[in-house]
């Protein structure tokens, strides 16, 4: 069961080679391009400088196709640097945009979390050293950089880390064949030992219901994840995104398929039962400490490592921002008060470094807590959002209660059913807090006293024919 | 271009993109269950495992190819017009 490369130096090298690239990254986009005059917008947005190449690694074509263009023109308009001060602006209201961004950094929070361990894990499993080694060589190293270089610093080395994901799926695919006895002996195992794979709903294992919500949850909903939206603040032009939204479809597409399959092909180098080996999650690690040769482990973690350093400073960014921006800057701004530049850097790189130092403290020791945070997050998140940005930037009829009832309502309708494990015909939660998140939303823009005329506007520019131009 | 005809763009590109989500997942259910009473394998894997999932892809990256190029279109992003929520010309 234990992985027979205890201690093996030839894992470490290259982790500590990636990670310090990583690093390196960071710092150069901090002394390279420095961060002048607009400090908050540099360092949380990247001065929207991303090209087509660099952010497509990190948005897939849904969320780009429907919000991308128009939460750029809007961020412009109103220089908005978080999805939270579009929320803002939109329904004018503060108590709406700090629930927004309290929603963020707690599941954002539990989420990071999640992703240390596993990756840590992942980590100890393969390479046979401790879970506190791992955690230490790669989870200081994502805060570090994440917070000297802001966002430019993520969105770079999303792009490095979708290329060494890429390339693990290609070098754990070959050593998985290899092990197995070759393609066609592993499928032939396959066909004798698991007929029901090759059924659709594998022998009742897959139910049509599952497909269902998965279209939903991972699907058609994670258009609103507000790390995916803030994506689109920051690009550069139109025919980046266009770029974007290509190379992202064919680069998920690859990952997806990519890494299922080799799970699949896995059957034929761990064949006895999955309990066997724990739960699901502990089937790459253990392929990885079977199929691929010692020397060679230490680059086959890099990318499970790639895709959990990529997720947490994706969120890690927005999580600050969150704070910095939407919580601290705006009640300073409500006061009247005026934070200077220099207060303002500082301020933020500290915020990113202690909310990263917090989160790698809880992933020392986990609390049971965090492990219901995190499996509310992702959900919870899709909840809060969905309606809220879709109905707030496409309808005029959406106002502040429909979207403070949808937020708060259907996100606690959501944690609840989550919690106590209630289902409607068996569907996933998701399904309960979308339906909930709406209704909650169309009651609230009945009653509520619609958006004032001024705001509706600058939303949504009416052509000024003949009568009376704008009202 | 006014930010009026910018919305309207947006509006339009936004329906578009969603109009190319629902055809992937009927093309996905067309391939995943349509498929899978047929015989017939792709090197050992059922034709509906196949075109189910590398099929998709395939599907949505064309999709997005079209979509981009055909209903998306280059906008300035900074505001052209001189004052706000005027000049219309």
């Amino acid at each position: 069961m234990m992985p027979q490369t205890e201690g093996n130096l030839f894992a470490l090298v290259p982790l500590l080679l990636f990670m310090a690239l990583m690093l390196a990254i960071g710092v150069w986009v901090r002394r390279g391009r420095g961060f002048g005059e607009d400090f908050v917008q540099q360092y949380f947005i990247g001065n929207r400088r991303l090209g087509g190449f660099v952010l497509a690694m990190t948005a897939i074509f849904l969320v780009l196709g429907i919000f991308g263009k128009r939460v750029a023109l809007l961020s412009r308009e109103f220089h908005a640097v978080t999805v939270v001060d579009i929320i803002r602006a939109r329904f004018e209201s503060n108590g709406l945009a700090m629930l927004a961004a309290l929603v963020i950094v707690l599941f954002f929070c539990g989420t990071m979390t999640a992703q240390f361990v596993g990756g840590a894990r992942l980590f100890a499993a393969a390479t046979g050293y401790s879970y506190e080694t791992g955690l230490v060589l790669f989870g200081l190293v994502v805060v570090l950089y994440t917070s000297i270089g802001g966002f430019r610093a993520v969105a770079l080395t999303d792009t490095c880390c979708a290329l060494m994901m890429m390339a693990g799926i290609v070098i754990l695919l070959y050593y998985v064949l290899q092990a197995g006895g070759g393609y066609t002996a592993i499928i032939d195992g396959l066909h004798a030992a698991h007929p029901e794979l090759f059924d659709p709903l594998s022998a009742g294992e897959m139910p049509v219901g599952l497909y269902l919500t998965q279209w939903i949850l991972v699907g058609i909903c994670t258009i609103a994840l507000p790390q995916s939206v803030v994506r689109g603040i920051s690009y550069r032009d139109t025919h980046s995104l266009h770029r974007a939204m290509l190379i992202g479809t064919v680069v998920v597409g690859f990952m997806n398929i990519g890494v299922n399959f080799t799970g699949i092909l896995a059957h034929g180098v761990l064949d006895g039962p999955v309990s066997e080996y724990g739960s699901v999650d502990n089937i790459i690690p253990l392929t990885i400490a079977r199929a691929i040769p010692p020397e060679l482990v230490g680059l086959a973690i890099l990318g499970p490592i790639a895709a959990s350093i990529s997720t947490i400073s994706g969120l890690l960014i927005v999580a600050s921002s969150a704070i910095v921006k939407d919580v601290y800057l705006a009640h300073a701004r409500a006061k009247g008060r005026t934070v200077g530049a220099q207060t303002l850097s500082r301020l933020s790189v500290l915020t990113t470094a202690a909310l990263g130092g917090l989160v790698f403290l809880i992933a020392l020791t986990p609390p049971s807590l965090i492990w219901i945070i995190n499996m509310f997050a992702f959900g919870g998140l899709e909840t809060a959002f969905f309606w809220m940005l879709l109905l707030g930037l496409y309808w005029r009829g959406a106002n502040r209660l429909g979207a403070l009832l949808s937020m708060a309502g259907g996100t606690l309708a959501y944690c609840a059913a989550q919690a106590a494990g209630f289902k409607v015909l068996g569907l996933h939660q998701i399904t309960i807090g979308m339906t909930v998140s709406l209704a909650l939303f169309l009651v609230g823009a009945r009653l509520g006293a619609p958006t004032r005329a001024e705001v509706l506007d600058t939303f949504f520019p009416r052509a000024e024919e003949g009568t009376g131009g704008r009202r | 271009m006014t930010r009026e005809e910018k919305y309207r763009q947006v509006r339009r590109e936004a329906g578009a993109t969603g109009v190319l989500l629902f055809a992937i997942i009927l093309f996905w259910c067309a391939a995943g269950f349509g498929l899978a009473g047929v015989q017939g394998e792709v090197f050992g894997l059922p034709l509906w495992a196949v075109c189910g999932t590398v099929g998709v892809w395939l599907f949505a990256v064309a999709g997005v190819y079209v979509l981009v190029r055909g209903w998306f279109c280059d906008l300035s992003l900074e505001d052209e017009e001189q004052s706000r929520g005027g000049g219309a010309r």
